[in-house]
């Protein structure tokens, strides 16, 4: 369950990080890149 | 400029702040040391009394000081909320200092070990404190009342207690002192309650004290609750307690609020069992800046104001209720406890000497009582 859950997170980890290369408006990059920081934390399982 | 480009020294950065905040983070699974006093005679672990809990964040030391003589037992609880840190101190100056003449002593200073393993969000919580010792500053982990979610996740909207079918808040499900007795394929949570009862009824450990701590503002402070077969231990504990001087209340353990140690390990076991709170500013709603001061010194200017008003439920003032005074009234709690024990129960005698007395641990502080880390 914890690796579906982790796959779950890991996809759209990979979107925000898709929206983020697509994104025009530098604030909206700036909000995705805040977004990736916890999604990465828990793909890891840190925090 | 490109929008490649600030893509790119975004992803960067947010790849430097998850670096450096994952590292803090991870930095909460060091465990500070305590050092095992002249009392002590073996350690165990938790899984060797469940197994399934081997090699992962629930399995925990067991410290076990053992007399020459046969006599009670008791179990002292530390740490089933890590952010209690009077409880978790208290269980580390029994395991430095005392030594067991007759009956044995267990004590896990760890409870919720996978508790200690993170702080709860947006708390502001030290992740540590430290006390001054004559050979140099020892530290200790402030954790987290319940559970790491990276051990135990997802919670459920609402918490159901497996012996019973009680509803409670979802979050309750990591809580140690909601899942009692426990179960073997439960939760971690359910787990480790699950191992602690194994424990007891493997060793027919006469009493159970499970030490806590609460905000000034909650109503059971400075306090003992009590199962209602220790309750003329209890009484005996509160009266003698109350006539050194030390102001403590007494309460019988509600029968409808299941899941907690003075509840169902009453229930389910033969253990007498209790539990103990004092007062601990740095748990409540109404503080101020949440530092590893506020947990040592526990002094809150904030709380002198709502103490004025009329709003707590134990006195406050410019002393507040530092960590001495606090350890000092579980360490003495313990002590009233196990003599009241002995007298109520010949059977039951236990002899526990070499702990300071509540007077020497307020006038000398914790630190006098901590031994050197090798």
């Amino acid at each position: 369950m914890t690796l579906i859950y982790r796959i779950i997170v890991l996809i759209v980890l990979l979107l925000v990080v898709w929206n983020l290369f697509d994104e025009d408006k530098m604030k909206n990059q700036a909000n995705a890149a805040i977004v990736i920081i916890p999604l990465l934390l828990r793909v890891l399982m840190i925090k | 400029m490109n929008k490649r480009i600030t893509a790119t020294i975004f992803l960067v950065l947010a790849l430097i702040i998850a670096f450096v905040s994952g590292q803090s983070f991870l930095k909460m699974y060091d465990e500070e040391p305590i050092v095992k006093g002249p009392g002590v005679t073996r350690t165990e672990m938790l899984s060797d009394y469940f197994p399934g809990l081997k090699d992962s964040t629930g399995d925990t030391e067991i410290y076990v000081l053992e007399g020459a003589k046969p006599g009670g037992s008791t179990l002292v609880l530390g740490g089933t909320h890590p952010n209690e840190s009077a409880a978790y101190l208290a269980s580390v100056i029994m395991i430095e200092n005392a030594v067991v003449e007759k009956g044995t002593l267990y004590i896990i200073p760890r409870a919720n070990n996978s508790a200690f393993t993170h702080n709860d969000a947006q708390e502001g919580s030290p992740q540590k404190f430290t006390i001054e010792t004559e050979f140099g500053e020892r530290w200790f982990r402030y954790g987290s009342r319940a559970t790491n979610p990276v051990d135990q996740w997802p919670d459920p909207d609402v918490y159901i207690h497996a012996a019973s079918g009680q509803q409670l808040s979802g979050s309750e499900t990591r809580n140690l002192n909601r899942g009692y007795p426990g179960r073997p394929d439960g939760t971690q949570t359910e787990q480790v309650c699950y191992g602690i009862t194994t424990l007891i009824n493997i060793n027919e450990i006469s009493m159970t004290i499970d030490l806590h701590e609460a905000s000034p503002e909650y109503p059971v402070i400075n306090a003992i609750v009590s199962h209602e077969d220790a309750m003329p231990i209890a009484a005996d504990v509160a009266i003698n307690m109350q006539l050194d001087g030390i102001d403590i209340g007494l309460e019988p353990s509600p029968v409808n609020l299941r899941g907690l140690t003075h509840r169902e390990l009453g229930d389910a076991t033969e253990t007498f069992a209790v539990l103990m709170e004092t007062a601990n500013p740095s748990q409540g709603r109404l503080r101020g800046a949440t530092n590893a001061d506020l947990v040592t010194e526990g002094q809150d200017h904030l709380y002198e104001k709502a103490a004025d008003l009329g709003r707590l439920f134990v006195p406050f003032d410019e002393s507040g209720h530092p960590i001495e005074e606090r350890v000092a009234r579980h360490v003495k709690g313990v002590m009233s406890f196990v003599e009241s024990m002995s007298v109520y129960d010949e059977s039951k005698t236990m002899i526990i000497t070499g702990l300071p007395s509540y007077e020497e641990l307020v006038e000398n502080g914790v630190g006098k009582y901590l031994l050197p880390v090798d």
